[in-house]
C-alpha cells in the first residue's frame, strides 16, 4: 500500500514576516502615519489588506547617528520611510571605498608580485596582522541580530564631502529596490534616535499597486531620475530629438515580473529538479496582439515558443534587450498582414521591464529609423517549420542542449563564468593550483560543476549581472570593485555572517577559518574559529588577467559573459 | 580558420621552415671547425626554453604570458630540438656509455612527450564522450560507495539469496574493492566488462523476482564502478607521462651539464 502523502499547510505570501517583533501598536501608529494614512485602505484587497501589508512587509530601524543606511553600489531590495529624524544623503563625488568597508582595488606593485614567489609556502587563509588591524574609518555594533555600521568620524565627512539632509517623511531608495539595481547614492543616518521604516519590495509592490498617490509619486520620480537618462542611452532611440524622447518617456509602462527572491526559490526547485519554463511568470504569450516593445532593464527573460505539449527556449534575453520590435516594426510596414508576437516571453526569476506602446513606436520611433536598421519582415511561419528567425538565432550558435543547460541553471547571470571544454580539458588542476597560488594557498573554485556534452560551468564565482550575494551585506565587504565590475569581498571588513554564502544561488562562496602568519586558528572571546567569505575575485590585483585562465596549457578554460552567447558559440567552435 | 586550426598551421609552417632552414645551414656550414659548438650551444639553448616552461607554471602569479602560448613554443620547439639533436650528433649513432646514456635521455624525454601530446589530444574528448565527469582524487571514496553499495545488496541482512551472495563473492567483491581494466580502458576495450555484465545476464535464470530485481540493481552498480575505472584510467594516464617527462628532463639536464664539462674538460674541443 502506497505510503500517505504528508499534508502541509500551502506556503503562503506572508508566511516568513520581515520583522517577526512587528507589534500591534506599531502597525496601528504607522496606519496613522502618512503616507499610510492618506490611503484609502478600502482600496486593498481582502487578501492583502492595508494593515497586514504594514504588519508583514514593514519593519522600524532605530539608528544613531552615522550609521549607515545604504552605500552607492549596494544592491538592496526595500526602500526606507524616515519616521522620526533625518538622514543624510552624500551627493556625488562619493565617499571614497575605504570610508564605506570596501577595498581600495590596486594592481599589486613589482614587489608584492615578487613578494609571491616566497609566500608560496605560507599556511592557507592568512589574514595578516596589517588587515587585522586595518581601521577602514568604520565602526560596528549589534544589537539584537542586526549589525549596524557606523561612520566614525562624521563631521570630517560633513566637511570634506557635499552632503544634503533628509528629513521625516522622506521617501528613499524606492527606484533601486523596485528595479533592482545598485544604489545610486550613500546614505547615513543624521541623528541620534533615528527612526526609519524600511518596506520590502513585495509590500512596496502591492503598495504602489492599490495606492494611486504613492504609484503617481513613483512613476514621476522613475521617469525624472531614472528614465530619461536611460532612454537615451538606448541606441533604439537615438535618432530622436529632445522633445520626441520625452514623449516616449512620457507613454513608457514599466513593471516587474517574477520573484526578488529567486535565488532561494532557485535553489529549491534546481534540487527538484522541475525548474520548467512552463511555470514562469508569462510577460507576453506566443500569439498576443503586439501592444508594445518591451525593453529588459533589469533581471532575464526566456524567449520560447510552444513545441509539444510544453515550451522549448530559444533564446534568453538580458538587461539592455528588446522584445518585440520585429512583429511591431512589421506590423508597421505591412498593415494588410500583421502579425502577433511569434514567441513567448517570460520572466526568469525577476525581470524589471519598460514597454513603449506600439502607437509610440509607430508615430515616433519607427519613422526616425534608417530604412536599413529596421528588423526584417516576418515571413509567415508554418506551423511544422523548423525555421529560425532571427531571435531564435542563439539555438543555432550554441545548439538547444546548450541552451537549455544555460538557462535552467541560470548561468546566463555571469559576466565572468568559468567555462571549461572537457574536450581539451587534460584534468591536470593546473587552474587550481594557479587560483591556489594567487590567493593564500588555498583555491577559490572547484574544478567540477554542471556539465552539457563538452561544455562544463565550474564551480566559481560568475561575477552576476544580478549579484543576490550583495544583498544584505551589513558592512559592505562584499562589492563591486568599479560600476558593472568585478564581485570582491574585503577580508578586513567582513565579519562573516554567512549572507553572502547564503545568498549565492551558485554556491560560489566559501566560508573559510582564516589563519595568524603562524597558521595559529583566529579565534574569538569564546574560542570559536573567525571565518570569513571567500570566491573568486577574477585575480582583480594580479597583472594579466585570471590566474586560472592563464594557466591553461590547452585553451580550455575561459573566463565568458555568458550574456553573450556569440562568444560562446565563437568559443564552442573552436 | 579556428583558433587551434590556425595554431597548429603557423605551428607546423614555423617548424617546417626552421627544419628546412636547419638542414640547408647544416648542409652548407658543416665543414666548418667548431660546428659541433655551434650546433651543441644551439641545442642548449633550445633545451632551456623548454625546460623553463615548467618554471612559468610554478609562477602563475607572475604575467609571463598564457600557459597555452608556452605550450605551443614547448611543442614545436620539441620538434625542432630534436632535429637539432639529430644534427649535433651528425646523424650518427652516439658511442661510449656515457654518450648513449645522454642520447636515451634525450629520446626518452622526447618520446614521452610525444606520448603526452597524444594523450593531452585523444584522451579528454573520450572521458567527455563517456560523460559522469568525477574529480580524480574523490575517485577512492566513491569506488567505496559504491562497493558498500553493493555488498549491503549482496550480503546485507536481509538478502537470503545465494545465489548472489556466492556470485558476489566469487567475482564481483575483487571488481568493486580495487580499479580495474586499467590497459583494456585505456586502448577502448569493453571485453572484460561485458563479459563481467554477461555473467550476471546468466545468473538471472537461477533468480527469483527479488533477486532479479537485486541483479538489476547490481548491474547497474556494475555499469558505474566501470565508468569510475575508465575516468581513473585515462585520469591516471593523462598524469602518469608526466612522472616519466619530468624526471627524465632533470637527469637529461645534469647529464648535458657534465657532457659540456667533459667536452671542454677533456677533449680539447669539439671539432
Amino acid at each position: 500500500m502506497p505510503a500517505a502523502p504528508t499534508i502541509l499547510e500551502r506556503p503562503q505570501r506572508w508566511d516568513a514576516a520581515f520583522d517577526a517583533n512587528m507589534t500591534e501598536d506599531d502597525v496601528t501608529r504607522l496606519l496613522f502615519t502618512a503616507p499610510f494614512s492618506k490611503m484609502d485602505a478600502e482600496k486593498f484587497p481582502k487578501r492583502t489588506p492595508l494593515r497586514e501589508i504594514i504588519r508583514n512587509d514593514m519593519r522600524i530601524l532605530k539608528l544613531r547617528k552615522g550609521e549607515i543606511i545604504m552605500r552607492q553600489g549596494d544592491y538592496g531590495t526595500s526602500a526606507f520611510l524616515i519616521l522620526q529624524g533625518a538622514a543624510r544623503v552624500v551627493l556625488k563625488p562619493d565617499l571614497p571605498p575605504s570610508l564605506l568597508g570596501r577595498q581600495a582595488t590596486n594592481k599589486k606593485g613589482i614587489f608584492r608580485t615578487l613578494a609571491q614567489l616566497w609566500n608560496g609556502s605560507r599556511p592557507a587563509e592568512v589574514l595578516s596582522s596589517k588587515l587585522r588591524g586595518e581601521n577602514s574609518g568604520l565602526g560596528a555594533r549589534q544589537e539584537d541580530d542586526q549589525v549596524h555600521v557606523f561612520l566614525q568620524d562624521v563631521p570630517r565627512v560633513l566637511d570634506k564631502y557635499r552632503t544634503e539632509q533628509m528629513t521625516t517623511g522622506e521617501f528613499f531608495g524606492e527606484i533601486a529596490a523596485l528595479s533592482r539595481m545598485a544604489r545610486t547614492s550613500t546614505i547615513f543616518a543624521d541623528a541620534d534616535d533615528t527612526e526609519l521604516l524600511e518596506v520590502r519590495w513585495q509590500g512596496l509592490r502591492d503598495l504602489m499597486k492599490y495606492d494611486d498617490a504613492l504609484r503617481t509619486h513613483i512613476n514621476k520620480i522613475y521617469r525624472e531620475r531614472a528614465l530619461a537618462s536611460y532612454l537615451r542611452a538606448t541606441p533604439l532611440f537615438k535618432n530622436l530629438s529632445k522633445e520626441q524622447l520625452a514623449t516616449v518617456a512620457e507613454a513608457v509602462e514599466f513593471s516587474t515580473f517574477g520573484d526578488y527572491d529567486w535565488s532561494g526559490e532557485y535553489k529549491r526547485l534546481a534540487q527538484s529538479g522541475s525548474v520548467r519554463p512552463e511555470k514562469e511568470p508569462v510577460i507576453v504569450g506566443e500569439g498576443d496582439y503586439p501592444n508594445g516593445i518591451v525593453l529588459l532593464r533589469a533581471g532575464f527573460a526566456r524567449v520560447s515558443q510552444k513545441f509539444g505539449g510544453g515550451e522549448r527556449t530559444l533564446n534568453y534575453i538580458g538587461a539592455g534587450q528588446i522584445f518585440g520590435l520585429n512583429e511591431i516594426a512589421h506590423n508597421w510596414r505591412k498593415k494588410d498582414a500583421p502579425v502577433n508576437f511569434q514567441f513567448s516571453l517570460r520572466a526568469i526569476g525577476y525581470t524589471h521591464l519598460l514597454i513603449v506602446p506600439t502607437r509610440v513606436m509607430e508615430e515616433i520611433v519607427l519613422p526616425s529609423l534608417p530604412k536599413n536598421e529596421l528588423p526584417p519582415l516576418i515571413e509567415k511561419r508554418e506551423d511544422d517549420s523548423d525555421s529560425a528567425p532571427p531571435e531564435t538565432a542563439a539555438r543555432e550558435k550554441v545548439g538547444a542542449e546548450v541552451l537549455e543547460f544555460l538557462t535552467e541553471n541560470r548561468f546566463f547571470n555571469g559576466t565572468a563564468t568559468m567555462v571549461i571544454d572537457l574536450d581539451r580539458c587534460t584534468r591536470c588542476d593546473d587552474c587550481v593550483r594557479a587560483c591556489a597560488s594567487t590567493h593564500d594557498n588555498n583555491p577559490r573554485f572547484l574544478r567540477h560543476g554542471p556539465s552539457a556534452g563538452r561544455l562544463m560551468i565550474a564551480n566559481a564565482c560568475m561575477h552576476c549581472a544580478d549579484p543576490v550575494c550583495m544583498i544584505g551585506c551589513p558592512t559592505g565587504a562584499i562589492h563591486r570593485e568599479s560600476f558593472a565590475g568585478q564581485v570582491v569581498i574585503n577580508p578586513a571588513t567582513c565579519i562573516g555572517c554567512k549572507s553572502c554564502f547564503t545568498n549565492c544561488p551558485y554556491d560560489a562562496i566559501r566560508m573559510v577559518e582564516v589563519r595568524d602568519e603562524r597558521g595559529e586558528l583566529l579565534v574569538d572571546q569564546e574560542m570559536k574559529p573567525i571565518a570569513k567569505a571567500t570566491k573568486c575575485d577574477l585575480c582583480v590585483e594580479n597583472h594579466g588577467g585570471p590566474s586560472c585562465e592563464r594557466a591553461c596549457p590547452h585553451g580550455a578554460l575561459t573566463r565568458m559573459n555568458l550574456n553573450n552567447l556569440d562568444s560562446l558559440s565563437k568559443w564552442l567552435k573552436l | 580558420m579556428n583558433r587551434f586550426r590556425r595554431q597548429l598551421f603557423f605551428g607546423l609552417f614555423a617548424l617546417l621552415a626552421a627544419t628546412a632552414g636547419a638542414l640547408w645551414l647544416n648542409a652548407k656550414y658543416n665543414a666548418l671547425p667548431n660546428y659541433a659548438y655551434l650546433t651543441g650551444w644551439a641545442l642548449l639553448a633550445g633545451m632551456f626554453v623548454l625546460t623553463i616552461y615548467n618554471v612559468r607554471k610554478k609562477l602563475p602569479f607572475l604575467p609571463l604570458g598564457k600557459s597555452e602560448t608556452w605550450l605551443q613554443i614547448h611543442i614545436y620547439l620539441g620538434f625542432f630540438t630534436t632535429l637539432l639533436f639529430l644534427i649535433h650528433l651528425n646523424f650518427r649513432a652516439p658511442h661510449g656509455w656515457f654518450e648513449i646514456t645522454l642520447a636515451w635521455l634525450f629520446v626518452l624525454v622526447s618520446g614521452s612527450g610525444i606520448v603526452g601530446l597524444f594523450f593531452s589530444r585523444v584522451l579528454p574528448r573520450r572521458l567527455a564522450t563517456r560523460g559522469g565527469e568525477v574529480i580524480f582524487e574523490k575517485i577512492p571514496a566513491l569506488r567505496h560507495a559504491l562497493k558498500t553499495e553493493a555488498e549491503t545488496l549482496s550480503l546485507g541482512t536481509d538478502t537470503k539469496s545465494v545465489v548472489i551472495a556466492e556470485f558476489y563473492t566469487k567475482r564481483l567483491a575483487s571488481f568493486f574493492t580495487d580499479p580495474k581494466n586499467f590497459w583494456k580502458h585505456i586502448v577502448e576495450s569493453r571485453r572484460a566488462v561485458n563479459a563481467l555484465l554477461a555473467e550476471l545476464e546468466d545468473l538471472r535464470r537461477f533468480a527469483n523476482d527479488t533477486e532479479k530485481e537485486k541483479i538489476e540493481k547490481l548491474t547497474a552498480l556494475v555499469r558505474q564502478k566501470d565508468g569510475l575505472d575508465y575516468h581513473r584510467a585515462l585520469q591516471l594516464a593523462l598524469r602518469l607521462w608526466l612522472f616519466v617527462h619530468i624526471p627524465l628532463t632533470y637527469g637529461l639536464m645534469i647529464f648535458t651539464a657534465l657532457h659540456i664539462v667533459l667536452v671542454f674538460g677533456f677533449s680539447g674541443g669539439a671539432r
